[in-house]
């Protein structure tokens, strides 16, 4: 479904991501986890379109289509969605609207007839219940004024809503309660097929009690330095980065 | 200079020279002062500051011609007058009322509202029209508003009396029709609103085809203590049209005077409005939207004069810009000394869509009195990339998600209309320009 081959990506001139390989198959559950700056977020920016980063060298395939000639909302009709690190907040466009606006253009992309207002609602209402979001953030202005798990849950609410193949979660778990970070993975618990794979970054070992992943690997500097099963997670946690860092610096 | 640059002023001229045959607006008495002021013939060039950004050449050459107003069909205007729906409509075509249009006027005025043809006062309305006129703080150099009160034939007098709630809103649609020259429309307004009392009039000008037409209005609005005014004005007019406005309030202790502008068309919009304030607690909220695509060129004017204490005034003025459009934001908030306990807002936000698009933003605070609470900003930017970026991440494509933020950026102000039609009305109108835009450089 995704797959990343000698990637290398700078920004404004400095090198990010120094040579990244990763391999995603449909029903699958990637964690990435990884020191601060290390590029985790530079990986989904780029992976979903966003200008400013320079593809040095490397390709990425997204079900055999060359995913980095592609326009950010191709991309996502296409099925890839990004859960934002800092959801952006956006006055004066409704949430509601904006969340139908983008389900129909994806399913028009696709084929499928757009759906009408009441249509929406009842699945935006089913799916508010999954991520048991407050209804009154559905006529606010996207993200604006939300708290931080709202935003992060208003994000997932969007996942469920456009049912992506391919969802890259950055940090969705960062800023969550206890609770919001249970009803977070439900939904993603719920959302995973065999069809659908999620690339989901975190810091913390904790998220991966809830969404147990297939893989996990460790991007260090703009490369992944070691991939294990979920194991390697509970590793990290107790060992933290630097056995490994020392290991990739130290050519042996 | 060559002739042909002189038409508007020949125009004049002509006019001077045939004062005795004509009927006018206002008494003789009132426009002699204007008579003078036009005669002596010195417009405005760049070198004024008040001028300095906006180029007048184009309107001052336009060859004007005497309208024949042939009153176009009912149902050519009729998309007009839905924008209002609830409300009295009074037509005027190319300045000059339109009584097969219009409703009638003995239904529209009710007990204690008078509404008038300037021609049809008795002399003690006369006498009060000019009176606010003449309460206004005219200055001798602001030769369009000379041009409207020296030669203007057509003009609307409103009055409501103490005590009175006019509840439903009065619709002034002024059209322009398509003649063999330019047409001149230079109307005088007065509209004077009693202690206590509340009215609301929503004014729209637009034009019929390719109209050529030069709109000059002068209004003067009075508010009485306690009073209500909330003026809608909508500029829908083609870009074969050049409007020059001059608006002048006064308004009473505790009284509060809401406008709301939508600069949408023209060619060359040049709109002023000054509000004064003639006793404590009066307070104002000005809004407006200016939208400009082409080599439209919109110029915003605003003098606020807090000349008594405890005074409010919140201003928000938004433009959007695109292609080789310009904007102009001039607004002025004077604080005078005995002015305490002012307080002042003052807030102009614009978006260029185009490289080549520009505005010139000044907002202006001079304040004179120690105790107040002023603030005023002005911002220029382009559309938010992180914002685009995150609409298209969703599906959406880059030129929508402009188009979006754009409706957004702009609906911040027209959710303040509070009269939902109208709202709809300029909602749909903004859209619709915003959707002929070429957003190429988003
Ligand atoms: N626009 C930019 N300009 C300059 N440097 C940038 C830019 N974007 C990212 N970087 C740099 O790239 C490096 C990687 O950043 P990135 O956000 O990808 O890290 P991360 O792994 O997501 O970190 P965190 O765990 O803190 O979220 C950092 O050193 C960051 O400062
Ligand atoms: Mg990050």
């Amino acid at each position: 479904m995704l797959s990343i081959k000698d990637l290398q990506v700078s920004v404004e001139g400095k090198p990010i991501l120094k040579g990244l390989n990763l391999e995603v198959k449909p029903g699958e559950i990637h964690a990435i986890m990884g020191p601060n700056g290390s590029g985790k977020s530079t990986l989904a920016h780029v992976l979903s379109g966003r200008e400013g980063y320079s593809v040095d060298a490397g390709t990425a395939a997204y079900k055999n289509l060359d995913l980095l000639d592609m326009a950010p909302e191709i991309r996502a009709r296409e099925g890839m969605f990004l859960a934002f690190q800092y959801p952006i907040e956006i006055p004066g466009v409704n949430n509601t609207s904006f969340l139908k606006k983008a389900l129909n253009e994806i399913r028009k992309h696709r084929g499928d007839e757009e759906l009408d207002a009441i249509d929406f609602l009842s699945l935006i209402k089913k799916q508010m219940k999954l991520v048991e979001m407050k209804e009154d953030l559905l006529k606010r202005p996207v993200n604006q004024g939300f708290s931080g798990g709202e935003k992060k849950r208003n994000e997932i609410l969007q996942m469920a809503v456009l049912n992506p193949t391919l969802a890259i979660l950055d940090e969705t778990d960062s800023g969550l309660d206890i609770d919001a970070l249970r009803i977070v993975a439900g939904g993603v618990n719920k959302l995973r097929s065999e069809d659908n794979a999620f690339v989901v970054i975190t810091h913390y070992q904790r998220l991966l009690d809830y969404i147990v992943p297939d893989f996990v690997h460790v991007l260090s500097d703009g490369k992944i330095i070691k991939s294990g099963t979920k194991d390697l997670a509970l590793e990290l946690e107790e060992r933290g980065y630097d056995w490994l860092l020392e290991k990739a610096e130290s050519p042996s | 200079m060559a002739e042909n640059t002189k038409q508007l002023a020949n125009w004049i001229q002509d006019q001077l020279q045939a004062d005795h045959d004509q009927n006018f607006a206002l008494s003789a008495q009132t426009r002699a002062a204007s008579l003078k002021i036009l005669d002596a013939g010195v417009f405005p060039t760049r070198k004024d500051e008040e001028w300095r950004y906006t180029p007048l050449n184009t309107l001052l050459d336009q060859n004007i011609g005497a309208a024949k107003s042939d009153v176009p069909n009912a149902d050519s205007i009729q998309t007009f007058k839905n924008a209002v729906p609830e409300a009295h409509h009074l037509v005027f075509i190319n300045g000059k009322f339109s009584e097969s249009l219009s409703d009638d006027l003995d239904s529209v005025k009710e007990s204690g509202y008078t509404v008038k043809l300037m021609s049809q006062l008795t002399s003690d309305e006369q006498l009060q029209a000019e009176g606010t006129i003449r309460d206004a703080k005219l200055s001798d150099d602001n030769i369009f508003q000379h041009l409207a009160l020296g030669l203007s034939q057509f003009g609307l007098f409103l009055d409501v009396a103490n005590h009175t709630e006019v509840k439903t809103p009065l619709h002034l649609l002024n059209v322009a029709t398509h003649e063999a020259s330019t047409s001149l429309t230079n109307p005088v307004n007065v509209i004077h609103v009693g202690v206590n009392s509340r009215l609301k009039v929503i004014e729209q000008f637009v034009s019929l085809s390719d109209a050529q037409a030069v709109t000059i209005p002068a209004s003067f609005m009075a508010l009485e203590e306690g009073s209500g005014l909330e003026h809608f004005k909508i500029g829908l007019e083609s870009d074969s049209t050049d409007h020059v406005s001059n608006t002048s309030v006064q308004v009473g202790a505790n009284a509060h005077f809401t406008s709301h502008q939508y600069l949408l068309g023209s060619r060359l919009t040049r709109s002023n409005m000054e509000v004064g304030f003639a006793g404590p607690g009066a307070s104002t909220t000005l809004r407006g939207i200016y939208l400009g695509d082409g080599t439209q060129h919109l110029d915003v004017r605003t003098y606020l004069d807090h000349a008594h204490p405890h005074c409010n005034s919140d201003q928000h003025f938004r433009g959007i810009l695109n292609d080789h459009s310009r904007g102009v934001f001039n607004g002025l908030v004077l604080v005078r000394e005995h002015a305490q306990k002012t307080d002042a807002k003052q807030s102009n936000k614009n978006l260029l869509l185009s490289r080549d698009a520009r505005v010139d933003t000044k907002p202006q605070l001079e304040i004179f009195a120690d105790d107040v609470k002023c603030a005023h900003g002005a911002t220029v930017g382009e559309l938010d990339e992180d914002a685009l970026f995150y609409l298209q991440s969703r599906g959406i494509s880059k030129e929508d998600a402009g188009l979006m933020l754009t409706r957004a950026f702009a609906a911040e102000i027209t959710e303040d209309i509070g009269i939902e039609p109208v709202q709809e009305y300029v909602e749909a109108n903004i859209s619709s320009r915003l959707n002929e835009l070429s957003l190429a450089n988003v």
